[in-house]
């Protein structure tokens, strides 16, 4: 809720000026700027979270039975989950899938011994205690009050029937059930150098790292930290966090990180007439999506260049597919081999913005589509908010009939209609630079019916002549790093920022700045900022 | 005949206080009781048949892509219309229909984009009123209805059910998998309330596990459904620690839970079930599928409300059995009108093919469900290649026990919404002095169809 209010401000400031900046309205209050820290937002596990944290105590080989689909207001799952109610099948969803996994875990004598690590002599006897003791730990991410530990005690005893196992086996599904497991609760501690903002206790700490490192609950090493009160400083939690980037785990948890931000789910589902884009392939889409999350694991984790490259760089990674599209030689690559690559620099291609999942996502069936691919560098890129179009305004252009047109032709109606350039005039422009790239992202010098392609355009009034252009400009262009601040911050803090928390914002991004754009650095930087480690005050009911 | 089973929410609060004994199996299964079955009712059903993509466009609509036929309004009005060609497929049914309505409600300038039919005719259509203008997003495509979707109104309505609630106070249910966006509302027509929807269920095999899927341990049903007391337990102490928002959040969980307990109770003596469908992805079939395996949860009482979106707003279903190439809402925003022709009438076909499902069932009572229900068959505008709401398309389809007038059309050009909802929600019992919101309110019914 919090991060939809706040994005109001910012909606009611873009629109005079078409474009705006997300999250830096200015309500021209000229208020003292200081850290205000909005109330914790509940969220929910999202569907990968809730079976990546159960992996790790199950086993991979567990049942994965449906859950709810999770939302994405805003770009991320982590809104969507302090924002969406659970729906009454999703409860029941997760009761199915509660019971599934314990019946798995409890069914073979070898399996539930590993498990539980004793043999239980009598329902709710000291071994089934201390398993609860210890495994509840892991589960809520915080030691059991004695209450909660002599209720699932209780429910393991009333419930063994026909013996101490099921009643063991009922009160861990009622745990993987329990809302301490699938919401993220913050309480925080009063913190008398900072009134109006509450510290986070380790175990909180411990949650926030793992679930933003490693998109899952934290590990019993992580909980034992916080236990000794090593996540109560910032430099015990960067030695936490450079142990949980130094995992695997991160690296799929930044892929997802990225997947989000750069919109990446669009691509699925995505068709082609293979008549008329022969180099679409039906694995394909797979295959780019792929593509980027390779080279953002390369950027964020192995070469641990400038984050900003993933705009301009020249180096990618492709599959046999791929090297088709592209028209590349890629010794080694398979249908489903990747292999790195540098791009040629005499080329039409370097960087994000020239792969097949941008060019394939931002464009229509049988046509491309500038204002889309314009649209996504202004919002996705740039962090600059377009506004909706007026009320009234025609929003389609005339069918392509008669003579062929260019869609720069078509388009040519946003310039000369007023109520559509205010806006057009952002997005258009920066969208013809790809116009040599058709819908399946296959680079092309001549239209249908040898019409000449023209892809000039401008950013911001700098005009360009194409995409390799663009990349140029946004190797070293700012707000491309305050960007990826911004929406880092807001799948952390799984809501909107808000205005009081500019100032965190604005500080992050200029310790970025200083640490040459390396991602890594900004992960650490962020998990010890203040911002991270403590919550506002909650809003009174 | 029921029995009344003892508390079992003060058994397990006096376990967990601390006097817990294991309790002996026969002492347990006492205190739980059986469940009886499903109860015969005579009651209304209500259901919505919502489609993706409107009507394809005509004069009607303002496009100006002109001189294109209206192939939805009766040529006549009144009692025993003339079927259109796109109402053709419903004939059999002699469904009643309103043609010329259109959203009453006022829409906010800012943020902009709420005019937008995709939202705001939807969001009249199922609540009778606009989008939530607060956090509306029209380039992420975030929106969010102000108030529970028809559906969901009327299955939490004190007097829909009275005490005696079924298994499933609703069924929330679709076909096509096809989605504009990778967001959640705008893969659902089921709404709470404020960004709290029910996402349909769409694979015929889980649908019919959750009606007819029986674990043969009905006693470990009954340990599922005591252990729920204790998750709840956990639910409310989380309850009282959190902001009012999130409050919110956590007691819809807490009250989820009480009917899933519920269900778990009920779910021993299920009816006799159909035979466990095999999938399909043909829409029709799917649909048909779909539609059976509801009418046979209807005729066995397990609800009597329910959704089906057969395809959703801003359908991209790809009708390629149909010959159009591009997705459904890319094929009206390109103007192709043939292809849009063949896209919407395909789907009244799947429509006519759910209706007959109800048709087939014959109750005691020597009625049909068709003639116990209420389908109230609609799009999220009138036509989508200009997201124009005006003529928005209105089906009333089944006798609602006879106090729905069938085989009736009304025009009413420029005619507000919320007539539609006033007339549906009087046809089925529940008293409605005016329905709509936000300048969408009226108390005036279809006197023509409202018996």
């Amino acid at each position: 809720m919090l991060g939809f209010s706040a994005a109001i401000a910012v909606f009611g400031a873009s629109v005079t000026a078409c474009v705006g900046v997300i999250g830096d309205a200015d309500d021209g209050t000229g208020e003292a700027e200081s850290l205000v820290l909005a109330a914790p937002a509940l969220p929910r596990l999202t569907a990968e979270q809730y079976r990546n944290t159960l992996f790790d105590l199950f086993g991979p080989s567990m049942p994965k039975a449906p859950l709810e689909d999770d939302t994405k207001p805003f770009l991320f799952y982590n809104i969507g989950a302090s924002s969406t109610t659970l729906s009454e099948f999703g409860v029941q969803q997760y009761e199915e899938s509660a019971d599934a996994i314990t019946r798995y875990a409890f069914a073979d004598p070898a399996r539930r011994a590993a498990l539980v690590g004793c043999e239980p002599a009598a329902p709710g006897d000291a071994c089934v205690e201390g398993f609860l003791r210890r495994f509840g730990r892991r589960v809520l991410r915080r030691p059991l009050t004695s209450d909660e530990l002599g209720r699932w005690v209780t429910v393991s005893q009333t419930l063994a029937d026909p013996s101490a196992w099921e009643g063991l086996r009922l009160a861990v599904s009622g745990l993987l059930q329990s809302p301490f497991f699938l919401y993220r609760v913050e309480v925080g501690v009063a913190d008398e150098a900072s009134p109006g903002r509450r510290k986070l206790t380790g175990y909180e700490m411990a949650t926030r790292l793992a679930f933003l490192l490693w998109n899952q609950a934290p590990d019993d090493a992580l909980l034992d930290a916080a236990e000794k009160g090593e996540l109560d400083e910032p430099e015990g939690v960067a030695v936490a966090a450079e142990r949980l980037l130094d995992d695997p785990k991160a690296r799929a948890a930044m892929q997802t990180f990225f997947r989000q931000y750069l919109d990446l789910g669009r691509i699925d589902g995505i068709q082609r007439d293979p008549a008329a884009y022969p180099y679409f392939t039906p694995t394909i889409a797979d295959a780019m999506r792929r593509e980027v999350e390779l080279l953002v694991d390369d950027v964020v984790f192995e070469s641990r260049g400038d984050a900003r490259s993933i705009f301009s760089t020249r180096k990618t990674f492709v599959n046999a597919d791929l090297a088709a599209l592209y028209g590349v030689d890629a010794p080694g690559a398979t249908p489903s081999t990747f292999v790195p690559v540098e791009l040629p620099a005499d080329g039409p291609r370097a960087g994000l913005l020239t792969l097949g999942a941008f060019l394939t996502m931002n464009a229509h069936e049988t046509r491309t589509s500038p204002t889309a691919r314009g649209k996504y560098v202004r919002e996705r890129v740039l962090c600059l908010e377009v506004p909706a179009p007026p009320p009234g305004v025609d929003t389609t252009l005339d069918p392509p009939m008669g003579d062929p047109k260019t869609v720069r032709e078509q388009m040519e109606a946003h310039r000369n209609n007023p109520a559509c350039a205010a806006c057009h005039q952002f997005m258009d422009p920066p969208g013809f630079l790809f116009e040599h790239f058709d819908s399946s992202g296959y680079y092309r010098t001549v239209f249908e019916g040898d019409l000449p392609i023209d892809s000039s355009g401008d950013l911001d009034g700098k005009p360009l002549a194409n995409a390799r252009e663009l990349a140029a400009v946004l190797e070293t262009e700012p707000r491309v790093g305050r960007c990826m601040v911004q929406q880092l911050y807001r799948h952390a803090q799984g809501r909107v920022e808000t205005k009081g928390e500019r100032l965190a914002l604005e500080d992050l991004a200029s310790r970025f700045e200083s640490a040459s754009f390396d991602f890594r650095t900004l992960l650490i930087e962020l998990v010890t900022h203040d911002a991270f480690r403590h919550i506002g005050e909650e809003e009174s009911p | 005949m029921k029995t009344t089973p003892l508390s079992r929410r003060t058994f397990l609060r006096g376990a967990v206080g601390g006097t817990a004994v294991a309790l002996a199996l026969p002492t347990l299964e006492a205190m739980l009781g059986a469940r009886g079955a499903e109860a015969a009712s005579t009651g209304p059903i209500f259901g919505v048949f919502f489609w993706g993509g409107g009507l394809p466009w005509h004069d009607g609509h303002g496009a100006p892509q002109a001189g294109h036929p209206d192939l939805w309004t009766p040529s006549t009005t009144g009692k025993e219309y003339t079927p259109s060609e796109l109402l053709t497929p419903l004939a059999p049914f002699q469904p009643s229909v309103v043609t010329g309505l259109t959203p009453h409600t006022e829409v906010p300038d800012l943020p902009p984009g709420q005019s937008d039919g995709h939202m705001r005719g939807f969001m009249v259509a199922m609540t009778g009123d606009r989008i939530r203008p607060e956090g509306f997003d029209h380039p992420s495509h975030t929106l969010t209805a102000l108030r529970p979707t028809l559906d969901q109104h009327v299955a939490k309505h004190s007097a829909f059910y009275g005490p005696e609630v079924p298994r499933f106070r609703s069924l929330v249910l679709g076909a096509s998998n096809a989605r504009f966006h990778d967001y959640g509302h705008w893969n659902a027509i089921s709404y709470n309330g404020p960004d709290d929807l029910n996402p349909p269920i769409m694979n015929p095999g889980q649908l019919y596990d959750l009606l007819f899927g029986v674990a043969a341990d009905t006693a470990g049903l009954k340990r599922r459904a005591l252990l729920l007391d204790a998750v709840m337990e956990d639910a409310k102490s989380l309850s009282a620690r959190v902001g009012a928002a999130d409050k919110q959040r956590i007691e819809a969980h807490l009250d989820h839970l009480n009917q899933v307990k519920n269900r778990l109770d009920f779910s021993g003596e299920a009816c006799a079930p159909p035979g466990k469908p095999a999938p399909s992805e043909d829409l029709i079939t799917k649909t048909d599928i779909m539609a059976s395996l509801l009418a046979s949860a209807l005729a066995c009482n397990m609800t009597r409300v329910f959704s089906f979106m057969l395809s959703s707003p801003a359908t991209t279903h790809v009708f390629s059995n149909l010959g159009v190439p591009n997705d459904f809402h890319a094929t009206v925003h390109e103007g192709a009108w043939e292809h849009t022709r063949a896209g919407i009438l395909y789907q009244m076909q799947a429509f006519a093919a759910f209706l007959a499902r109800l048709q087939a069932v014959v109750e005691p009572t020597g009625g049909t469900l068709l003639d116990r229900a209420l389908v109230f068959g609609l799009s999220e505008y009138g036509e989508g290649y200009q997201h124009s709401v005006a003529e928005m398309p209105c089906v009333l389809a089944g006798g609602a026990n006879g106090k729905i007038r069938r085989n009736v059309h009304v025009r009413d050009p420029g005619g507000n919404w919320s007539k539609a909802h006033v007339t549906m929600l009087r046809g089925i019992g529940l008293e409605t002095p005016s329905f709509g919101w936000n300048g969408g309110q009226t108390s005036e019914a279809f006197g023509d169809i409202l018996v």
